[in-house]
């Protein structure tokens, strides 16, 4: 920060003047609509308000007890769990050996990063509508491909059936993220010292061996970093399933998410939607912090060392 | 013909052939989703009846033009820009403002509003967003364009006041002291010394926030819900919902949609993996 020195009185006056203009349509802004809507989450969730009602009932945590004894519920934290589980390890792993692959690869490297980055920066529903298209059970690719290599049997209506539902959805979950993990990774791979890989080289360390004990714990504290931004994404989960699938068929695909956009503007239950949303929040802010810390930790120990 | 570099850098593979191999496969199922829209949108009416995912078995307009016309996806193209640009320029202009003075000017209330601020970047939007539409409507904003613009803008100002006050911190205290001296006032420091210094952060946070604007579903959907400005996220949706099993014109909107983001990241792609490196580190 500047302005430990912040000379005279009058200067001091002048920067305190300006500090507040300058910030007060952020401010504002942010009150209004996030702080101010955030407080009647809270508020909405003690009340039970279907959204007509002018003068709702205060009915303290019912709406939280209310959820201890829905399956729905504990269907959706199932999924959120599988969701978070396969979300976040499968594109850092293939983020991360998509990126040594791409790592100095010279030619065609821009192009190679442009083709893997773009799933990233599309629309969710543009993602949705295509990858339906390649799930189709009759003409989609998937079973295409599955026919000619001969593994006709295992062809389904991969987002109609209750079994491969969830599945299909964080695949395409999957080869929508992976294209961050490889242009951040490949970011940190720049900084990698080349010396260090040469001694290990020289000792007699194989490509694996150099991965793991030179590379990667180089590059350990944006690992951290990218696996709470995808983490974090895994709770809050959302859109894509909206589009694809609505957290059908059957609630194969139900996220608390979809569930609690179903309860508040399809179902009426505005409170209870609103409590589960805030159930999300919730639970992801332990982890959001502990793997924070984490990498703080791992930055620090790393420019310490 | 190799970068000085290259000599001293590790191989992985014990061809660079064998990497160029896998990596040509990866790349092609990186980009097959996009293959396949562009196959199907430029099919004939009777080819995508009988045959939608067959590779570029045909070749006519008769989709685009229906999607366009029909689909109404030339109303909605006006309305993503409608959208999109103003509130763009908004989370552009404000954050720079509100960047600036977290970053160099001391004020009673920084840390608590900076906190507030931050908090946007933790908290997932759909947990507020069932009370913002009751609240919408009570401030008599829902179905408005103000509304969804003000609600986009300030969706992406926890952002965009993180990553313009990083790089207002980056620069040096000599600059304002020396405008100081030389008798600028502070607003002046602000605007002639310090603003020109940080628009290729601007120009990336711009990028960026035009993007995500673009791309947003939820908000259009959640609070314009009487059909009027509808964009092109949402007529896609809507689109889906109704007629999807017009193959043909769904697959030329879905080409719309993502043309137009796909031709600005290839053109300005520094700007966005900027963008987004520094929202990833720093965030």
């Amino acid at each position: 920060m500047a302005s430990t020195d912040s000379g005279p009185a009058v200067t001091r006056r002048a920067q305190a003047r300006l500090g507040i203009a300058l910030v007060a349509p952020a401010a504002i802004l942010v009150l209004l609509f996030f702080i101010l809507p955030l407080a009647n989450a809270m508020y909405f969730a003690v009340i039970r308000f279907d959204g007509v009602n002018p003068n709702p009932p205060f009915v303290g945590l019912a709406n939280f007890t209310q959820m201890l004894g829905d399956p729905v519920v504990w269907r959706a934290l199932g999924n959120n769990a599988i969701w978070i589980a396969i979300g976040t390890a499968a594109p850092l792993l293939m983020g991360l050996v998509i990126a040594l692959l791409l790592w100095n690869v010279g030619r065609g490297s821009l192009w190679y990063r442009v083709a893997f980055f773009i799933p990233f920066i599309l629309p969710g529903v543009a993602i949705g509508v295509v990858w339906g298209w390649i799930y189709d059970p009759i003409r989609g690719w998937l079973n295409e491909v599955l026919r000619m290599v001969g593994l006709g049997e295992a062809t389904t209506g991969w987002l109609g059936n209750p079994d491969t539902a969830l599945y299909a959805v964080i695949a395409t979950a999957v080869w929508a993220s992976v294209g961050f993990a490889i242009v951040v990774f490949l970011a940190a791979l720049q900084s990698v010292d080349a010396d260090l890989i040469d001694a290990a080289t020289i000792d007699g360390a194989g490509a694996v061996q150099r991965t793991r004990h030179v590379v990667l714990p180089q590059i350990m504290p944006i690992f951290l970093m990218v696996a709470t931004v995808t983490l974090i994404g895994g709770f809050s989960v959302f859109d894509i399933i909206f589009v694809m699938t609505g957290g059908g068929p059957a609630g194969a695909t139900e996220v608390l998410g979809t569930y609690a956009y179903s309860n508040a503007f399809q179902f009426n239950r505005i409170s209870y939607g609103t409590a589960l949303a805030l159930l999300i929040t919730i639970l992801a802010v332990p982890f959001t912090i502990g793997l924070n810390r984490l990498q703080r930790r791992m930055s620090l120990y790393r420019t310490g060392a | 013909m190799e970068g000085p570099r290259r000599s001293e850098q590790p191989r992985f593979l014990p061809s660079d052939l064998g990497r160029h191999a896998i990596l040509l496969v990866l790349a092609f199922v990186s980009l097959f989703p996009l293959i396949l829209t562009v196959s199907t949108a430029f099919k004939t009416e009777q080819d995508v009846r009988v045959n939608p995912f067959g590779l570029f078995s045909s070749f006519s307009m008769e989709n685009l033009v229906t999607a366009w016309t029909v689909g109404d996806f030339g109303d909605y193209v006006l309305n993503t820009f409608i959208l999109s640009v103003p509130s763009t320029v908004l989370v552009v202009v404000i954050s720079i403002m509100a960047g600036y003075a977290f970053a160099r000017l001391p004020f009673p209330g920084r840390t608590v509003v900076f906190y507030l601020v931050v908090l946007g970047l933790l908290v997932p939007f759909f947990t507020y967003m069932i009370p913002l539409y009751f609240q919408l409507q009570g401030m008599g904003l829902l179905n408005t364009l103000p509304g969804v613009i003000l609600v986009l803008t300030t969706t992406g100002l926890a952002f965009g006041t993180i990553f313009m006050r990083a790089f207002f911190s980056e620069l040096p205290p000599e600059l304002e002291q020396a405008a100081r001296i030389d008798g600028a006032s502070e607003l002046q420091i602000f605007t002639r010394v310090m603003l020109p210094l940080v628009t290729p952060g601007a120009g990336a946070l711009a990028v960026f926030t035009f993007l995500q604007n673009w791309n947003n579903l939820l908000v259009p959907l959640l609070y314009l819900p009487g059909g009027d400005f509808r964009p092109l996220t949402m007529g896609l949706y809507v689109f889906l919902g109704g007629r999807g099993i017009d193959i043909g014109p769904l697959a030329a909107g879905t080409l719309i949609t993502i043309l137009p983001v796909i031709v600005l990241f290839i053109v300005l792609q520094r700007q966005v993996t900027r963008g987004i490196l520094a929202g990833a580190v720093k965030g």
